[in-house]
């Protein structure tokens, strides 16, 4: 048996080139052929083809010998073969659920599709499509993200429209005034020739609702109003405690989770040295890990009700989508 | 101008009414997070602080903590105005 199987072995490795160059085969191994639907002792070359045709179809070139080196073939339909539906993917059109990114950060998840003036946008996290307050309006959106081997020009899929910044605690303040003040006396300062500088810091950081952003395709048929393992968005509802949701997201792809705290206000980090406090946030069980931010979370009907952004080893903090549509003027 | 006088008076006897029938009531949860979370929040390793149930199905004020910190636990109390309170260790929150 096993000689025969290695002499097998030997005469699929010496045709196997020229079987996989017709238009239709697939695959081409060694197995039992089957013969009026019946599998039989005979061991053969088995063909696997996108679709069987009869003879009368096919040319000479496409059709498969009866007998190759000696063996018998067998021709069986398998239609075309996919990789399994991976989170990491480019993926044309690109639909929720799948890795994304601002052309500067590693990868986020592309949450869905959402709405305003009548035209598609891509709905992520700030930190995912903005690079956390750092990306100017217009900078491009990769698909696949950076990590993923996402590069620009061939996977550039979008350009950042607009995002809500996040408050940082401790950051530079956001205020001009503050700023221009700072630059003034930093100004006189270096006239005199003081090594020393200012800088205008918020202490009293705001609190935030949503860490959201959004992309414009550059093409709408290069997005997909759909989520990856989840299918069509069936309108919006609010969270509620002990409510049972879902996400599909880049790192940890589809998994499932309740709603164990509301009204919840958290610091959150981001990076090594920046901090920001969320509140009116709702607070899941393990759920996700890095790379799931900016993922669509849904309930049990595929409403969608909030936006994955950030989380321990044990729970997930999700933005209200309530928030999340109003910070940035969007709908479903 | 009496009816002006009238007006003050009345404004201040409702207000006292108003007052004396607020504090009959038990706060909400929701009241008492809102005046509580800020003094949590500023206790070292609290990372949030929000609503849930306890054990028992009951609403709570749920404290999290980065990590186990005796001391810090030592200072949170078990009730808040008549609502219970939880302490979770739920670790780092972090942007994901």
């Amino acid at each position: 048996m096993e000689k025969e199987l290695s002499n097998l072995r030997g005469i699929l490795q010496e045709n196997r080139k020229q079987l996989l160059t017709r238009a239709n085969v697939v695959a081409a191994g060694i197995g039992y052929k089957f013969s009026g639907g019946k599998k039989t002792s005979t061991l053969s070359i088995i063909c696997s083809v996108i679709q069987k045709l009869p003879h009368s179809k096919l040319s000479a070139q496409e059709m498969i010998p009866s007998s190759i080196g000696g063996l018998p073939t067998d021709v069986v339909q398998t239609g075309i073969i996919r990789a399994l539906q991976s989170h990491t993917a480019r993926y044309r059109p690109a639909p929720g659920g799948v890795s994304i990114g601002h052309k500067d950060i590693t990868a986020g998840t592309l949450g869905c599709l959402v709405k305003k003036g009548g035209e598609f946008f891509i709905l992520s996290n700030n930190h995912v499509l903005a690079n956390s307050n750092a990306a100017q309006i217009g900078d491009a959106i990769l698909q696949p993200g950076v990590y993923d081997g996402g590069r620009f020009p061939d996977d550039h899929i979008a350009n950042l429209e607009a995002f809500v910044p996040i408050s940082f605690t401790g950051g530079q303040s956001g205020c001009s005034t503050a700023r221009g003040i700072a630059d003034f006396l930093n100004s006189i300062a270096k006239a005199m020739g003081s090594d020393a500088r200012l800088q205008a810091i918020t202490t009293q950081a705001e609190d935030n609702l949503v860490d959201a952003a959004i992309a414009r395709p550059l093409n709408p048929v290069d997005v997909k109003d759909e989520v990856l393992k989840i299918g069509t968005i069936q309108g919006t509802a609010s969270g509620a405690l002990g409510m049972a949701i879902k996400k599909s997201g880049r790192t940890t792809a589809l998994t499932t989770g309740e709603i164990q705290q509301v009204n919840v206000t958290s610091t959150v980090q981001y990076g090594e040295n920046q901090t920001a406090v969320f509140t009116d946030q709702l607070l899941a069980g393990a759920m996700s890990q890095g790379g799931d931010s900016g993922s669509a979370v849904l309930d049990s009907n595929n409403r969608l009700i909030g936006l994955l952004f950030a989380g321990s080893e044990n729970i997930t903090i999700i933005n209200r989508i309530e928030n999340v549509f109003s910070a940035l003027g969007v709908s479903r | 101008m009496k009816a002006n006088w009238l007006l003050v008076l009345l404004f201040l006897l409702s207000a006292l009414f108003f007052k004396g029938d607020n504090s009959m009531m038990i706060p909400s949860i929701q009241d008492v997070k809102k005046k509580h979370e800020g003094k949590l929040m500023s206790l070292p390793g609290v990372v949030s602080v929000g609503i849930g149930l306890d054990p028992s199905g009951r609403p709570a004020v749920i404290v999290g903590l980065d990590k186990s910190r005796p001391e810090v636990q030592a200072q949170i109390p078990s009730q808040l105005e008549g609502h219970p309170l939880i302490v979770q260790i739920l670790g780092p929150i972090k942007a994901q």
